[in-house]
C-alpha cells in the first residue's frame, strides 16, 4: 500500500493522513476540544496535526485519559508500566467513558476506531499501538487472543502439578496469564512449615511458563518453521526482584514482554502483580528454543 | 386498601432550596422572580422569569457547572443529566433524608419511582447542532439520555438504585401530579410499599421561552408582579425550573419504621377536557370532572374541603376556566373554601407544579399554615363567589384540594388529609 496521500482505509473510506494544512480555526477547536487536558498533551496533539509524525501520540493519549480518570487514579499513567493498565478493571472506566476517550483520541488523530476495533482494545498499550498504526498507514496489530484453561493444557508440554497457568491471553506484543494459589500446590507442605508460601523460584518459572505459551502460540518466527514443543528450556534470568509474598488465594497476574525473539533465544522482561501489588519483577528471563518445520497446511482444520 | 401517606419531602425551587427556605417564602408571601438576563435582548418580550437560586447550569458542559454545598456529584453521574436531573438528584436526596430512609430503604424490590420532566431542550439542541455541524460520531455519548423526556428517571432511577417500579409522565404542567396519581396507585394497590415521586424542569432559556410565542408567557418585565393568577390585570405565566421530591409511604411502612409523616394522600382523579390542544376548556369541564373523581376517590364532599391550591398560571383564560370549575364542584362551600394560588410566588414549574405544589401542601398541613395568593391588586371579577385567599393564614389547612392541567386539556387532582 502506498504510503504518500493515504493512511488508512474506514469502512471504504480513506482519509488522509495528515491534514497538508492545519489552520488557525482547526487549532482553535481542537485546544477547545482538549481544554480539560494537560497543556502538554494539547502541545503534542497540535505538534502531530502539524507534522503528521506518530512519535507525538502517546503524550496525547496520555493526556486524554488523564483527563477522564479519577484523579486519585492519575499517577498511575505515568509510570513506566502505564501500558499494562487495563482501561476497565485499573483505571476504572466505564465502556461511556471509553465512548468519550475514543471521541477525543479520533479527534486528534484524524482516525476512526469502528466498535469491533474497539472490543479488542483493553489497555493503555493497546490503544497507543493501535492507534500508532493507524497514524502510520500499518495494519493494527492483531488482537491479543484469549487461552483457557482447557487450551493452555492442550498446548503445554508442561503439564499438573507443575502448571502454573490458569489461562493465557497472547498478543503480538505481550502476553498475560493469570495463576490462583489454590493452597493444594505439593511443594507448599514443605514451603514453609505451617506456613504455605509460593516460592519465589516457582513465581519465575510461572514466567517462564507463560514464555513457552508465548512461543507455542504460533506466532511467526521465520516463514515456513513453528517452535517445536519439546525444544523449549530455561536458560536465564536478570534482574530478579521480589516485593511481596504470595500465599494461597492470592491470584497472580503475569505478564510478559518480548524484548528479543531470535533462534534459538527469547528474551523477555517479566512481572507479577496481585491486584494492584507488584510481587515479582524480572527484568530479563531467556529461554532457548529450537525451530521444527511448520505442519503441513490442512486448510479444513488449521488455526 | 393500604392507606399512603407522605413521609419525606424535598425542594430545589426559585422559592428556597430547602423546606425551611420554602416555608418562610410562602408564609412571608416572598416570591422568586428576577429580570433575567439572557432575556434582555430587545426582540425578546418576556424580561422575568423565576430562577432556581445557587446552581448555574447553563454552561455546556455538565463539569462546569456550580453545585452549591452539601451536594456532590461526580463527572459520571451528571454526564447523563439535564439542569433538571441535577434538581430533582438533590431535591430527592433531601426528601429520603427527611424520611429517615436508609439506602437499603430506597433500593429494594418494594420501591419505586415515578418522575415527571418534559425533558432539557437546550441539551437536546446542542446534541443535534453538533451532531450537524462536526459529525454524528462527534456528540456526547450521552446526549440522548440527558436531554429526552424520561431524562430525570433514567438518571434517579440508576442513581438510587431502585428496582422496583419505575417510569416517566409526560402530559406537560399535569405530569407530576400524574406521577404522583399513578404512585398512589402503587401503594394503594399493594403492589409496592414506598414510590419516590419527582418532578423537575430546566426552568432555563430553551425550556421557558418557546411558550412566548404562543403568547402564554407574561410580558410583564416588574418581577414583583409579573405573576399574579386571579388579578385583574395578569397577563401570562412567568417560568421558572427546579425540583420537588416526596415519598409516599404505606401505613404499614409508616408503622413500622415509626415515622410521622406530614399528610395522608386520600386519593387522586383525573380527566380530559376533550376540547384544545393547549387551551383550557372555557368552562373547566374537565377540571370539574378531575376535582369531583378526586374527591370521590378520598371519599370526602366538597364540605369537608378547607384548601384548594389552584392550578391558575396567571394566564387570563385559565384562572377564569378554572375559577368556574371551582364554583361548580365548591357549589354552597365556594365562599368558604380557602383557594390559592402558589404560583404567583414560584412562577410555573410545568411538569414541576404539581409535585412541587403538592409538598408545598403537605408543609402547609404539617406546620399549620393557608398559603395566600400574592400579588392580587384588583380582583378579576371572574373570581366572584370564591374565597381567594390573599394573605397567608396561620390556621390549619384540613383537608386540601391540590389542582393540575396540563396540555391536551389533561387534568389532575389530588386529595391531602392531615395525617391521624
Amino acid at each position: 500500500m502506498s504510503d504518500s496521500d493515504t493512511a488508512t482505509t474506514f469502512e471504504g473510506k480513506s482519509l488522509p493522513k495528515s491534514p497538508e494544512t492545519f489552520s488557525a480555526e482547526e487549532e482553535a477547536a481542537l485546544r477547545e476540544s482538549l481544554r480539560r487536558c494537560s497543556p502538554k498533551a494539547v502541545e503534542a496533539a497540535i505538534d502531530y496535526r502539524k507534522s503528521g509524525d506518530p512519535r507525538h501520540l502517546p503524550v496525547v493519549i496520555i493526556g486524554i485519559f488523564e483527563r477522564f480518570v479519577e484523579p486519585d487514579l492519575r499517577p498511575r499513567l505515568a509510570a513506566t508500566d502505564s501500558d499494562d493498565l487495563r482501561v476497565i478493571e485499573d483505571l476504572g472506566l466505564d465502556s461511556l467513558t471509553m465512548m468519550e476517550i475514543v471521541m477525543l483520541v479520533e479527534e486528534v488523530s484524524k482516525t476512526q476506531i469502528a466498535n469491533d476495533e474497539l472490543r479488542q482494545l483493553s489497555t493503555l498499550g493497546d490503544i497507543k499501538a493501535f492507534v500508532d498504526a493507524r497514524a502510520r498507514g500499518l495494519p493494527p496489530p492483531p488482537a491479543a487472543k484469549g487461552y483457557d484453561s482447557a487450551a493452555v493444557l492442550e498446548k503445554m508440554p508442561i503439564q499438573p502439578p507443575f502448571l502454573f497457568l490458569d489461562e493465557a491471553r497472547v498478543s503480538a506484543t505481550k502476553a498475560t496469564a493469570s495463576y490462583r494459589i489454590t493452597g493444594q500446590e505439593f511443594f507448599l507442605q514443605g514451603h514453609f512449615k505451617g506456613n504455605p508460601v509460593m516460592p519465589a523460584s516457582v513465581m519465575l518459572e510461572a514466567l517462564g511458563q507463560l514464555g513457552v505459551f508465548y512461543l507455542l502460540a504460533g506466532l511467526p518466527v521465520e516463514a515456513g518453521k513453528v517452535v517445536g514443543a519439546g525444544t523449549i528450556f530455561f536458560a536465564s534470568t536478570d534482574g530478579v526482584r521480589c516485593h511481596r509474598v504470595c500465599k494461597p488465594g492470592d491470584v497472580l497476574s503475569l505478564t510478559l514482554k518480548p524484548k528479543r525473539v531470535k533462534a534459538p533465544l527469547a528474551v523477555f522482561e517479566g512481572s507479577i502483580r496481585v491486584g494492584q501489588e507488584k510481587a515479582v519483577i524480572a527484568e530479563e528471563i531467556t529461554l532457548t528454543f529450537g525451530l521444527v518445520d511448520a505442519p503441513s497446511p490442512e486448510p479444513a482444520v488449521q488455526s | 386498601m393500604p392507606r399512603v401517606f407522605i413521609t419525606g419531602i424535598g425542594f430545589i425551587t426559585s422559592i428556597g432550596n430547602d423546606a425551611g427556605a420554602v416555608e418562610t417564602s410562602l408564609r412571608e408571601l416572598r416570591h422568586g422572580m428576577v429580570r433575567y438576563a439572557p432575556f434582555a435582548a430587545d426582540n425578546i418580550p418576556v424580561k422575568v422569569i423565576a430562577p432556581v437560586r445557587d446552581f448555574e447550569t447553563d454552561a455546556a458542559e455538565q463539569e462546569d457547572w456550580v453545585i452549591p454545598a452539601p451536594y456532590k456529584l461526580k463527572r459520571e453521574q451528571l454526564r447523563s443529566m439535564g439542569p433538571n436531573a441535577l434538581y430533582a438528584t438533590c431535591a430527592i436526596e433531601q426528601a429520603i433524608a427527611d424520611a429517615k430512609l436508609e439506602p437499603a430503604d430506597v433500593s429494594n424490590e418494594d420501591t419505586g419511582l415515578y418522575a415527571a420532566s418534559a425533558g432539557s431542550p437546550n441539551i437536546l439542541v446542542r446534541t443535534l447542532n453538533r451532531m450537524h455541524q462536526v459529525g454524528v460520531m462527534r456528540c456526547a455519548p450521552l446526549g440522548v439520555v440527558a436531554s429526552i423526556a424520561g431524562t430525570v428517571q433514567f438518571n434517579l432511577v440508576a442513581h438510587l438504585k431502585i428496582l422496583g417500579a419505575s417510569t416517566g409522565f409526560s402530559s406537560a404542567c399535569a405530569s407530576s401530579s400524574h406521577a404522583l396519581g399513578f404512585a398512589f396507585d402503587e401503594i394503594a394497590l399493594g403492589r409496592q410499599k414506598r414510590m419516590l415521586v419527582v418532578g423537575a424542569e430546566d426552568g432555563n432559556f430553551d425550556a421557558i421561552l418557546p411558550f412566548a410565542s404562543m403568547r402564554a408567557l407574561s410580558i410583564n418585565p416588574d418581577p414583583d408582579t409579573a405573576s399574579r393568577p386571579f388579578d385583574k390585570g395578569r397577563d401570562g405565566f412567568v417560568g421558572t425550573g427546579g425540583g420537588t421530591g416526596l415519598v409516599l409511604e404505606s401505613e404499614e411502612e409508616v408503622m413500622r419504621r415509626g415515622i410521622t409523616p406530614y399528610a395522608e394522600v386520600l386519593g387522586w382523579g383525573q380527566a380530559s377536557d376533550g376540547h384544545n390542544v393547549a387551551i383550557s376548556h372555557p368552562d373547566g369541564l374537565g377540571l370539574a370532572s378531575a376535582m369531583r373523581r378526586a374527591l370521590k376517590s378520598a371519599g370526602v364532599t366538597p364540605a369537608d374541603l378547607g384548601y384548594v391550591n389552584a392550578h391558575a398560571t396567571s394566564t387570563p383564560i385559565g384562572d377564569a376556566s378554572e375559577c368556574k370549575a371551582l364554583r361548580a364542584v365548591l357549589g354552597e362551600h365556594a365562599a368558604r373554601v380557602a383557594v390559592s394560588s402558589t404560583k404567583a410566588l414560584t412562577g410555573h414549574g410545568l411538569s414541576l407544579a404539581g409535585a412541587m405544589e403538592t409538598a408545598f401542601c403537605a408543609l402547609a398541613i404539617r406546620r399549620g399554615f393557608i398559603p395566600g395568593s400574592a400579588h392580587i391588586a384588583e380582583l378579576d371579577p371572574a373570581c366572584e363567589g370564591l374565597n381567594i385567599l390573599r394573605a397567608t393564614q396561620v390556621a390549619s389547612p384540613g383537608i386540601v384540594l391540590n389542582n393540575s392541567s396540563g396540555f391536551g386539556g389533561a387534568n389532575v387532582c389530588v386529595v391531602l388529609r392531615p395525617a391521624r
